[in-house]
């Protein structure tokens, strides 16, 4: 506890540079993943990543020197390179695309591990830390770094912010974006650009191996809140930039751990959190919708049987197995149905079985007549006949809501106060109406 | 005879592995295997752990269920979570792999197993640890990875007609009556498998290497199934012999350097379907 008091309150001045870049670098790549994420291109992401290595390596080969910017030049390169290979293959040729990022990935990959390892034999302690670049060390971070993240992150969002319009228009429609006159090669490269600088200033403090799930994942999670672009790629980056923050921590109070995997541990739990308990999108959200949803058809079912029931005649009185004539009901369905309905005061328990509440009996009427609205509806203006009416009225009855109701008996030229209750399945017969 | 152990390695590796790579690329599925060769690593950390040997059955039991779990996992954050369909792959394989490299940086001194070797393996001490056979003395990897072989070779000729109709023709395949799932549930356990047995050799993420490009390079030169088999096994052989005497040359990383050949290779083929037209 106190370590991480001190890692909040920033004393250590090494820590400040770590705390900073890794909250830039999972802000900035959370917003940038945000666009490929809509593009569905997610895995590009892992094969830029990957390529980047071997650009590390040589221009470390060709510097001398692990200055960043100089290393960081050399990974864009190469993301880009196989970018642009990826698009060469696929094009050029009939292997498709997935297998076009696999193939670039691996080849890139393997060259930079043989760069790595002949670079690891060869040059003495000059060299070392280059390997922090597939695995991730935030603790490693210098000075330097921390300056060349923010002016990387500095220069994505005024990109960002500039092209904001054009990027938005490709992302969700490209078709419409080429024809209102949007340079769509150049926005498409603008998206690249961005994502292979975000990469490429990345790798260092999460990996090489990591990188591309601080891409994927954080859209992903922050996808499950919202439906609006500018709150995704705010929300993405914020789960980015805590993540990239607590990663660090965590290789900064355990010093063998690196840095990537727990970021990439804790993004995961946040997807993971979100896709279970968010709001409207979640899945225990949407679980107990739909079982609240059946939970009310199976109640109006039963409501809107009995008060049938009532109107031919047979009397007050129903139990399951009166109810069961026309719509069936299993013991235990019943059983929890009744206890809800009852609970509700919609009907009322009598010795021999059960009887309607007024709540109830003008609750279950009114589904009887918005069924009956529907068949007319179906019957008239979409010339469907007698016999499938009922079927598809059984669903919709349970979905029609007063705007919709007062909206169809408009166009049917019927009053507001129109009941069909007492004319049960007395439509029009169909030769009737093809008669009109 | 060092040279020609690590040589016969790097090739039943590529042979085995891109067996199922073909049917990897013909189904689309690419990056599904890059997928899983991240994804079986907290699987192989923990039966190191439990079992405290390597190659042994745990480990492959250890790997299939892995890869099933992988592939439900991924199934159920698309159809259940509603997240898309690359995003869920992205996500579920990121996460198990990050896990697994937690396990082997905390775990390193235990479990025999480092950084190093998840990367690229270590082909290199296969000649190491060799038991006798008619006198000559046969690396116990390479039995393992004759066993997979075997193994690879009867389930694709088994199920020949089975992939080739769910490869080219999934709602086909599924209206005649061919349980599509059973077959991509094999396919998933046969990959997660082969990516166990290659770890120790090329390491967890140059397996896809080894997966993916002798299938393409097979698929560039021809149409032909069979044929496709035999340039795949062909492929691996070359890149095991090129790809080794790179890195005697360079003094680099063996099981980088085979990767190195065998893009090689698949440009070579690339070009030449290109002037053929």
């Amino acid at each position: 506890m106190d370590l991480f008091l001190k890692y909040l309150t920033l004393q250590d001045p090494n820590v400040r540079y770590v705390a900073l870049a890794t909250l830039l670098l999972g802000g900035v790549s959370g917003a940038v993943g945000s666009f490929n994420f809509l593009r569905k291109k997610t895995l590009v992401g892992e094969t830029v990543a990957h390529s980047m290595l071997p650009g590390v390596l040589i221009a470390f080969l060709l510097s001398g020197v692990k200055n960043p910017y100089i290393l960081i030049l050399g990974a864009a390169i190469s993301g880009w390179l196989s970018i642009l290979l990826v698009d060469f293959i696929t094009q050029q040729s009939k292997i498709k695309g997935d297998s076009a990022l696999a193939i670039v990935l691996s080849s890139f990959f393997g060259f930079g591990i043989v760069l790595l390892t002949v670079i690891q034999s060869n040059y003495g302690g000059e060299q070392s830390g280059l390997d922090h670049y597939i695995f991730g060390n935030a603790a490693a971070m210098t000075p330097d770094d921390s300056t060349a993240f923010a002016w990387v992150s500095g220069l994505v969002l005024l990109l960002v912010l500039g092209f904001y319009h054009s990027i938005k228009s490709v992302v969700f429609n490209l078709e419409y974006a080429d024809a209102i006159g949007i340079n769509v090669k150049f926005i498409d490269g603008l998206i690249s650009f961005i994502t292979i600088l975000s990469i490429s200033v990345g790798i260092k403090a999460v990996g090489i191996v990591m990188m591309s799930a601080l891409l994927i994942i954080p859209p992903t999670a922050a996808r499950f809140w919202t439906n609006g672009l500018v709150k995704l790629l705010l929300l993405s980056g914020f789960f980015g930039a805590l993540a990239g923050w607590l990663g660090a921590f965590v290789s900064y109070s355990q010093v063998s751990m690196p840095t990537g995997p727990w970021t990439i541990v804790i993004i995961s739990l946040i997807a993971f959190v979100s896709m279970l308990f968010a709001p409207k999108r979640g899945v225990i959200y949407q679980r107990w919708s739909k079982l609240l949803l059946k939970r009310r058809i199976n109640e109006e079912n039963l409501l809107k049987t009995a008060v049938q029931n009532e109107v031919r005649g047979l009397g007050k009185l129903f139990n399951r197995r009166s109810i069961s004539q026309r719509q069936f009901f299993e013991q235990r369905l019943w059983n929890r149905t009744v206890r809800r309905l009852r609970r509700k005061g919609l009907i009322k328990k009598v010795h021999t079985g059960f009887t309607l509440s007024t709540e109830g009996r003008s609750y279950g009427a009114e589904i009887d007549r918005r069924h009956k609205i529907w068949e007319i509806y179906l019957q008239r203006r979409m010339q469907m006949s007698i016999n499938l009416v009922h079927d598809e009225a059984e669903t919709m009855e349970h979905f029609l809501t007063p705007e919709i109701e007062a909206e169809i008996l408009g166009e049917l030229g019927l009053c507001s106060r129109f009941n069909p209750l007492l004319e049960i399945h007395e439509l029009v017969p169909d030769n009737a109406i093809n008669a009109v | 005879m060092d040279a020609f152990w690590i040589i016969v390695t790097g090739f039943l590796v590529a042979s085995s592995t891109g067996m199922l790579g073909n049917l990897l690329l013909l189904r689309r599925m690419s990056m599904m295997g890059d997928a899983l060769s991240h994804a079986v690593l907290p699987g192989i950390v923990i039966a190191y752990l439990i079992s405290g040997s390597r190659a042994s059955v745990p480990l492959f039991l250890g790997a299939i269920i892995m890869g099933i779990i992988t592939t439900l996992l991924i199934q159920f954050f698309s159809s259940k979570g509603k997240m898309q369909a690359d995003a869920a792959m992205g996500t579920v394989f990121t996460f198990l792999f990050a896990v697994g490299v937690i396990l082997v940086t905390k775990y390193a001194g235990e479990a025999d197993i480092d950084a190093d070797c998840v990367l690229h393996g270590e082909i290199a001490f296969v000649p190491l640890q060799t038991s006798s056979f008619l006198g000559l003395g046969v690396p116990s990897p390479v039995w393992t990875l004759l066993g997979l072989l075997a193994l690879v070779q009867l389930v694709f000729w088994i199920g020949y007609k089975g992939w080739l109709i769910t490869s080219f023709n999934g709602e086909y395949a599924k209206s005649i009556g061919i349980k599509t799932a059973v077959w991509h549930y094999t396919l998933m356990a046969a990959t997660s498998v082969a990516t166990v047995v290659s770890f120790e050799s090329v390491g967890a993420i140059l397996v896809i290497a080894f997966l993916v490009v002798p299938a393409a390079t097979a698929y560039l030169i021809t149409d032909n199934l069979k044929r496709m088999t035999l340039y795949i096994l062909l492929q691996g052989l070359l890149s095991a012999v090129l790809g080794y005497f790179l890195s005697e040359w360079v003094g680099g990383s063996i099981s980088g350097s085979m990767a190195v050949a065998s893009f090689v290779l698949f440009a070579g083929s690339f070009i030449w379907s290109k002037k053929k037209g």
